[in-house]
């Protein structure tokens, strides 16, 4: 199998687990006693947000390799990632918005997960348009490794916002000492299913955007070379006073 | 670090104030922008007495955020390419050239801070409590905000946008701090410890200050 092929199959594979996931939590779960078909929200807004942490935590990492190995393909991955992780973290705060709306009645609360939340979006949005600023591929790269190591600050603040911070948002439902909160099975098949469909999905788009980012800097690099001068352009041809 | 290292600090933050003392950026610019933001602000919300202490404090800490950044990043971002390359060929340290530079927004901040405060405390009434918290508040919100300003004002450096996109950089990383140093106000206003508060500024000001110095030399090659 060449890797050519394999890049083709993950799109089928996130087509098809995110097929999976909208048939789960529309006709395997259960509604909520509380909340009824409103919970259904939460299968596509837990995923979105540690889709959202995953695709920060990447690009950390992929800053981190860049400053020690100088190896542009960390650099795409950095970027790559932290392109989908703002695509997924607007997800994420606009699917709580509308749950919000219809459990709190706001929009928005001043609740310490939710601020957080939407500061977080805007380092990595400062990410990604600093990155515009520079046509330099290695002087890009430098800039923006630096800041994908001081933005990822942000997320332990976010995750363990609830926890530190008593808000309107729900503490940790899956991830606790004392065994997840969500006690239907069916509620964790579904989300489960949810945050492997994300997953995959988030492969998917890294896949491609990478494949893309190393075809738009030879583009670049083509276009760069191709601007310089020609050699030997500054000799010209002596004139020697004949006519023509 | 040897006292090479230092004594390069020291060279750099040495030029960078009298390059303030000689242009008054900070003097003549940030201190009253920073002071009409406060004498507009009532204009805004109202001329409520009890108001406006209530809310005196936590806008003197956002002031301090947004202006106050300014001044770090005005001077980490104003050597021009043939400087910094001037610098590299001198040999100097470009670690050192961070500190010195954050150094010297630091004595800058606690300037502007210190007027600004001053400033607030006519206008809005605010209570001075627990002075020896406040003033370490200070002191390390100084620190926080020169080194954020200078380690963001290094990245921008040279870039097409140049300082315009460094309220977008600063503004959110900034928050750490500003939750810290209002938090810390209230608790000594309340009378609980702000110990965890102080910690916490702490924390932010060690990070970005390992950050800068460990990322200075590959941002000044780019």
């Amino acid at each position: 199998m060449t890797a050519q092929t394999r890049t083709r199959r993950w799109p089928w594979a996130a087509s098809a687990l995110s097929l999976l996931g909208a048939f789960t939590l529309a006709m395997v779960s259960p509604a909520d006693s509380v909340q009824g078909d409103l919970v259904r929200i939460m299968y596509v807004h837990v995923p979105a947000a540690w889709l959202a942490y995953l695709a920060f935590a990447v690009t950390f990492v992929g800053s981190i390799a860049y400053l020690v190995a100088r190896r542009l393909s960390w650099d795409r991955i950095a970027a790559a990632s932290a392109e989908i992780g703002v695509y997924f973290t607007g997800l994420t705060i606009a699917l709580g918005m509308i749950w919000g709306k219809s459990t709190w009645g706001v929009w928005w609360t001043w609740d310490a997960r939710l601020t957080l939340t939407a500061i977080m979006f805007f380092v990595y949005l400062g990410y990604l348009a600093l990155r515009r600023t520079t046509d330099d591929p290695i002087a890009r790269a430098n800039r923006a490794a630096v800041l994908g190591i001081v933005g990822a600050v942000q997320i332990p603040l976010v995750h363990f916002s609830v926890v530190w911070w008593r808000g309107l948002h729900q503490p940790p439902s899956i991830i606790r000492p004392d065994g997840p909160a969500i006690q239907d099975s069916m509620m964790l098949v579904a989300l489960f299913v949810g945050v492997v469909a994300f997953t995959v999905v988030y492969v998917s788009l890294m896949v491609k955007r990478i494949e893309l980012m190393h075809l738009d800097d030879r583009l670049d690099a083509a276009e760069r070379a191709g601007d310089q001068p020609v050699a030997g352009e500054a000799v010209t041809a002596p004139n020697l006073g004949g006519s023509a | 670090m040897t006292s090479g290292f230092w004594h390069q600090v020291r060279a750099v933050a040495d030029r960078d104030l009298l390059r303030e003392r000689r242009r008054g950026d900070v003097l003549w610019i940030t201190i009253p922008f920073g002071a009409i933001a406060l004498l507009l602000v009532p204009l805004a919300v109202g001329t409520d007495a009890a108001l406006l202490r209530e809310i005196g404090p936590g806008l003197y800490w956002v002031i301090v955020m947004l202006f106050g950044v300014l001044v770090a990043v005005g001077k980490a971002s104003s050597d021009t390419v043939p400087q910094q390359d001037a610098s590299l060929l001198l040999g100097l340290d470009p670690a050192a050239g961070f500190v010195g530079r954050a150094a010297a927004a630091t004595l800058l901040l606690l300037i502007f801070e210190v007027v600004v405060g001053v400033v607030a405390v006519g206008l809005y009434d605010i209570s001075i409590i627990g002075v020896p918290w406040l003033i370490l508040t200070v002191l390390i919100v100084a620190a926080g905000l020169a080194l954020l300003g200078t380690l963001t004002g290094s990245i921008v450096n040279s870039t097409s946008a140049g300082t315009a996109l460094v309220p977008l950089l600063v503004a959110p990383l900034s928050v750490p701090l500003l939750l810290g140093a209002t938090q810390a106000y209230e608790g000594l206003r309340l009378g609980h410890s702000i110990l965890s508060w102080v910690l916490l500024m702490v924390a932010v000001v060690l990070v970005v200050a390992i950050i800068g110095v460990l990322t200075a030399r590959p941002l000044q090659e780019s």
